[in-house]
């Protein structure tokens, strides 16, 4: 057990690690001298070579890729991520004053789309190849391809203009505000339809099993057979999708958030890969990166509790 | 001769049961056209080729052309679908976007096709250490926000592109080095290929050890078939239909990252035309001007809709067995 969470571990760890390097790898042939950035192109001081080139040295960024890749990594423990160039502050104040609200988003479309997506994925598969599972499923691959930033404008269309049913939801002003509604809605449509795939591919793996035939035919009603013989199976496919939700959720967020103009993590990102500032694109990929790497090895970590099998298999 | 002992009826179910060719093109294609929903998508996905192909010889308006003074119009006899804040005619622009988007799914897939296959076949092939490492690496991608690794490539890539660009000119003086719309299109391409491959890579490593466990690929071995013979004879025509299919369904993928890409003006820049760039230029009159974000997001929507179930159609009748 121990092995095989220190492996899973090491697993993720080198990942995000990976991650880090390429995209510092990136950063550093790709964004161009950050002291020209700050001063000539953004901020148009005037200033000689001589100057120039000692901030560079001041910050060590005459050192080699790996020197700085690795100082990087040491300020990085220490909680700084350095300082953005569009804003002059700490990139960790700003990815602390949006993390909050995409997090809130986040749980919000989470829980709502696992209270919808596995009664509707149960639902689909107890009426399998019947017209409520092909409704179902005809609606989980519209909403898989159909782009949030279509359905998003869409939905506004028709909800403000032509329904008339609510105000223009713009801006962040609290999860239980009535202009949260329609970004969550939006943001549901990502993880949903992976979690009613993965309830109707389980329900439907276990129908047929003996166990489920006996609790039938002891005479347990329909309801109870559900509640107490499907849904634990159905428990293992839909927690282990956690990574792909994080993954949807955080690719959701970016376009959200621009939609609807809330100042979220996902549109911290955005800003900064717009306007090239290179900190905070480190930042929020390391940081998204790092949400999803979590994610995985929490997998990992409840896997072997869901199903005791899968230890001793690897 | 043997017609004349049976009735008529039994000699044409005969006739029916037998058909002439069996070749898996042929039997796929029957199956395809059979599930209305799949010929649909083929239909729409046919419909989208042709306007990528002849679609400059369709429009009827240059799609750059601006009439200042027929701004903002709504659809009418000579606008088909209205015209943008610049007096472009949408309609033109689409067919515009249809060419970009058709370019950029088929490009992308190529390449991450490319990649996949490579990954997927050194995975199945040279031992389980090499497979390891790769499938954590492919793991580690498709972990990866997408859309976040697609603008981070983008981003970085683009400055030194156009630095060297502006370096060669200096240089040389040569007028090549000067137009760089096209970069852009290399640039999505380069993202979106790096974003995409896993998939493949994991559908062709899957195939590889399925096939090569298969009861005919051990009797090819056992005969003494080599490695090339079995990859030539029996992986690589068994293989061929889950691709087609990942392919496909790939290639709708592909139309929607980069339109997410030009939508967050990050992908392809103007003057050249996107659905994704032509959504968010007309995000900001939503309001006042409906129709042209009811334009783009619709054709984007079905087209979508379009590849997945012509996929789904395509997994049906080439995978006949699963």
């Amino acid at each position: 057990m121990l092995a095989y969470l220190l492996i899973r571990m090491f697993r993720w760890a080198t990942g995000l690690l990976l991650i880090m390097f390429l995209t510092y790898t990136m950063m550093y042939y790709g964004a161009g001298d950050p002291v020209r950035r700050m001063f000539l192109d953004q901020s148009n001081i005037n200033v000689d070579a001589i100057t120039l080139e000692r901030i560079r040295e001041q910050y060590g960024l005459n050192d080699p890729l790996l020197q700085q890749f690795w100082n990087y990594l040491n300020r990085l423990v220490h909680g700084d991520l350095g300082i953005s160039i569009r804003e002059q502050r700490p990139v960790a104040d700003m990815v602390w004053a949006a993390l909050p609200i995409s997090l809130q988003l986040g749980a919000a479309a989470t829980v709502i789309s696992t209270l919808f997506g596995v009664p509707l994925g149960v639902l689909a598969a107890l009426r399998h190849n019947r017209r409520t599972d092909f409704t179902i499923v005809g609606l989980v691959v519209i909403s898989n391809a159909v782009p949030v930033f279509v359905t998003g404008p869409l939905l506004m269309l028709l909800l403000v203009v032509v329904l008339d049913l609510m105000a223009v939801p713009w801006g962040w002003h609290g999860l239980l505000s009535t202009k949260t509604i329609l970004p969550v809605v939006v943001l549901v449509l990502g993880p949903l339809p992976i979690i009613v795939r993965q309830t109707r591919a389980a329900v439907l793996e276990v129908t047929h099993e003996e166990y489920i035939r006996t609790a039938r035919a002891k005479g347990l009603p329909g309801s109870q057979v559900v509640m107490r013989h499907m849904l634990r199976p159905v428990l293992t496919p839909v927690v282990t999708s956690i990574g792909l939700v994080l993954v949807t959720l955080i690719n959701g967020a970016v376009f959200v958030e621009f939609i609807f103009g809330i100042p979220g993590f996902g549109g911290l990102a955005l800003a900064g890969l717009q306007q090239v500032d290179y900190p905070v694109i480190m930042a929020t990929v390391v940081i998204g990166a790092l949400i999803v790497m979590v994610g995985n090895f929490l997998v990992d970590l409840l896997y072997p509790l869901l199903d005791p099998r899968i230890t001793e298999r690897r | 001769m043997a017609a004349a002992e049976f009735p008529l009826e039994v000699q044409k179910l005969q006739s029916d049961t037998r058909p002439k060719s069996r070749s898996l093109l042929r039997d796929a294609m029957r199956r395809l056209v059979k599930n209305r929903l799949s010929l649909a998508g083929l239909m729409v996905v046919c419909l989208f080729l042709f306007a990528a192909v002849f679609g400059p010889l369709l429009a009827p308006h240059d799609f750059l052309a601006q009439e200042i003074r027929s701004a903002l119009q709504p659809p009418s006899s000579e606008y088909w679908l209205g015209t943008d804040a610049l007096g472009r005619d949408i309609f033109s622009r689409l067919l515009y976007g249809a060419r970009t988007a058709a370019v950029v799914a088929f490009t992308t897939t190529l390449v991450s096709l490319l990649i996949g296959i490579t990954v997927g076949l050194v995975s199945g092939y040279l031992g389980p250490r090499i497979d390891a490492s790769l499938m954590w690496l492919t793991d580690v991608t498709m972990s990866m926000p997408g859309i976040l690794l697609a603008m981070l490539v983008n981003t970085s890539l683009k400055y030194p592109f156009t630095s060297w660009f502006d370096d060669m000119y200096e240089e040389t003086r040569n007028p090549f080095f000067l137009n760089t719309w096209w970069l852009d299109f290399v640039l999505v391409f380069g993202a979106l290929a790096l974003i995409s491959w896993p998939v493949y890579a994991r559908l062709i490593r899957g195939q590889v050890f399925s096939i090569g466990e298969s009861m005919y690929v051990e009797a090819a071995r056992a005969s003494g078939a080599g490695t090339r013979r079995i990859m030539v004879y029996h992986l690589i025509p068994n293989a061929t239909g889950p691709v087609i299919v990942a392919v496909t369904q790939g290639m709708g993928a592909a139309i929607l990252l980069e339109s997410s890409l030009s939508f967050l003006g990050i992908g392809i820049q103007p003057p050249n035309a996107s659905w994704g760039s032509m959504l968010s230029d007309s995000l900001a009159l939503w309001r006042s001007a409906p129709h042209l974000l009811a334009a783009p997001s619709i054709t984007i929507a079905v087209i979508s809709i379009a590849f997945i179930y012509l996929g789904d159609g395509l997994n049906d009748a080439l995978n006949p067995r699963q």
